[in-house]
């Protein structure tokens, strides 16, 4: 297509006005986590601070360093956020990663069955994509009722049942979208030389299947530390994660701890940023449950 | 590995690229033995789903013809039975019909803007220069977000203190201080930006993969032939994009629907409700005033409702290939 110059200029310019709105909240979030506390809510608010500090990073990190800051700004502020969020990073690795592992593990078992054998007929897939259909506050109030039954509410176990259960229908369609583009003859042709199912699928499809799965483990984990609502309705403060932290912060003290809620906001979500770009060419397929691909 | 690019292969289960994916050399033996096999291989994911999802559905059915509420300090499944009066009670609601209603408004105009922007924006991504990649990594980058920090960074570019205020300031060249977070009708628009802000590059994601699918030499002779732009659009790309555009505004819809973190992180469906999503009247009946029973009754009724709609709409979706 040969376009004028100046409609090259006009799109480009649209294409930078979309970057810079794309790019805007994110940078304001990570401007606010190093405004020194005079900055946070002033009028008019600071665009372009000139003296950053790490001071809300410590806050966010150590507990004398918080409560040193509500010491010195008692009376300005009611600090009743107490504790590190290390707690929260700690907890949301360990449910992430357990979540993410049986997530995989189960939707690669079950994604392999339904393509390789047909498993259930044409319809079986789709009862998992109906748990990612209903809305989770539906399940949440029986869920909690259930839990409690079971003693499992505020424990890691009932947080990676939970994040297992719903990002099923994800590893599910996803990675069976991955295992529709191995060829089924090298399994066959296996399995006439003496090879048993599980060797054939183990051996052979898994290896050719493996990045595919690899993204799929990303995505799921980048769900699974994004996760909020189970995460506030089957907690109670024994179990916490990264998204009730920033939760909290941004309730605490009215909601004016700018801040630190900034702070906590651009670290919690930098470990998802960078694998999200490590997978980028597979969000897509993630997202649309492998109907869409690139 | 073979890169198909026909959009939602997704459904025709296994058929492949030429029916391949299944096995077809085994005997009739080995077939027959098979089946435990590939049970087998599902039943973790099947008992997992059936655990935390079927049963609480089936525990939801009863609560919801019960007056149970966790103050009243009796096991849930000995709270009052009282048949369908929280139907009854909940068809009179008015602060459940408004949310309802006010959901699926989100939802249409969310949808709208968001597809909209999308297409916009993958028209100019076609073609090819030197910092496209540049380009996609930063206009992206909103989907690659915690929702709850998304909703965290609307929280504070819309506080009354905040930059947008102070944009509008400048602009009107006198102080503007407005709250919109505890406006009633107004605290909708940073919870619908906020929305649209991060979900818009999903859409603009799967439109472009597939505009980036037509066939370059319909366009070409077209173009050759003198076709206008918008004749090229409305012909050509609009009934070959359509399946990758159902699947969008469906995937979206559904998960617009579903909306809870912006509204929780910005307004909690305050003041009064007025901002109350779905999800958000339902955490709020449910964990704020502690009433179980009749909140299982709505979930009942949203259930019901999304199912039968997602059903109704996967059907056309499956038989266009979609």
């Amino acid at each position: 297509m040969n376009q004028s110059f100046l409609t090259t200029i006009f799109k480009r310019s649209i294409i930078i006005l979309a970057m810079f709105f794309a790019f805007f909240p994110i940078y304001w979030l990570f401007a606010t986590s190093i405004k020194p506390f005079e900055e946070w809510a002033s009028w008019p608010p600071v665009w372009f601070t000139d003296q950053p500090t790490l001071q809300n990073y410590r806050i966010v990190f150590f507990p004398e360093a918080a409560r040193e800051f509500a010491t010195e700004q008692s009376g300005s502020l009611d600090y009743k956020v107490s504790g590190s969020a290390w707690k929260a990073f700690q907890d949301s690795a360990i449910i992430s990663t357990f979540a993410t592992f049986f997530s995989v593990l189960f939707g690669t078992l079950a994604a392999y069955s339904i393509v390789r054998y047909r498993t259930g007929g044409e319809n079986y897939p789709f009862q998992f994509l109906t748990v990612r259909m209903m809305p989770p506050i539906a399940v949440v109030v029986p869920m909690v009722a259930l839990f409690s039954v079971l003693r499992i509410a505020d424990t890691y176990f009932g947080m990676i049942l939970a994040y297992t259960a719903f990002t099923l229908p994800f590893s599910i369609w996803m990675i069976r979208s991955f295992i529709e583009e191995t060829p089924a003859e090298l399994e066959g042709a296996a399995m006439i030389h003496g090879m048993s199912q599980l060797e054939a699928f183990i051996k052979i499809t898994l290896p050719l299947a493996r990045g595919g799965i690899l993204a799929t483990a990303l995505f799921i984990f980048i769900l699974n530390w994004s996760e909020f609502l189970f995460a506030l309705v089957l907690t109670s403060g024994d179990v916490t994660t990264v998204t009730l932290q920033v939760a909290n912060y941004v309730s605490a003290s009215s909601g004016k701890l700018y801040g630190v809620q900034a702070a906590m906001g651009a670290i919690s979500t930098l470990p998802v940023i960078f694998f999200g770009y490590i997978i980028q060419k597979h969000l897509v397929r993630g997202l649309t449950f492998g109907a869409v691909k690139r | 590995m073979t890169k198909t690019a026909d959009n939602g292969a997704g459904n025709n289960a296994g058929a492949g690229i030429d029916g391949s994916n299944i096995h077809p050399s085994l005997s009739e033996s080995q077939k027959r033995s098979l089946v435990p096999f590939n049970i087998a291989l599902v039943l973790p994911a099947q008992i997992t789903i059936m655990a935390v999802v079927v049963v609480p559905t089936l525990i939801v059915i009863w609560l919801s013809l019960s007056d149970w509420q966790p103050t009243q300090a009796v096991p849930w499944w000995h709270g009052e039975f009282i048949w369908f009066w929280n139907f009854f009670d909940l068809w009179y609601d008015e602060r459940f019909i408004n949310s309802v209603v006010r959901t699926l408004a989100v939802v249409a105009i969310c949808i709208t803007v968001e597809l909209a922007l999308a297409l916009g924006l993958a028209m100019l991504f076609v073609e090819e220069w030197w910092w496209k990649r540049l380009a996609v990594s930063v206009v992206i980058l909103p989907m690659m977000i915690i929702p709850v920090d998304a909703a965290n960074a609307f929280f504070m570019l819309f506080n009354d203190r905040g930059p947008i205020n102070h944009l509008i300031s400048i602009i009107i060249q006198e102080p503007f201080t407005f709250s919109w977070l505890s406006h009633p009708t107004w605290a909708m628009v940073p919870i619908m930006l906020c929305e649209i802000w991060q979900w818009t590059p999903l859409m603009f994601l799967m439109v472009l993969t597939g505009l980036m699918s037509l066939p370059q030499n319909q366009l070409r002779a077209a173009i050759a032939l003198g076709a206008t732009p918008a004749r090229i659009f409305r012909k050509i790309m609009l009934p070959l994009l359509g399946p990758v555009i159902g699947i969008a505004v469906l995937i979206r819809s559904i998960e617009t629907f579903k909306i809870f973190d912006p509204v929780y992180i910005l307004t909690r469906g305050q003041p009064g409700g007025a901002t109350e999503t779905i999800s958000m009247y339902m955490y709020n009946g449910a964990f704020v005033y502690f009433r179980m029973g009749y909140i299982a009754a709505a979930a009942l009724i949203v259930l019901v409702l999304v199912v039968s709609i997602c059903l109704a709409l996967s059907k056309p979706l499956k038989r266009h290939g979609g």
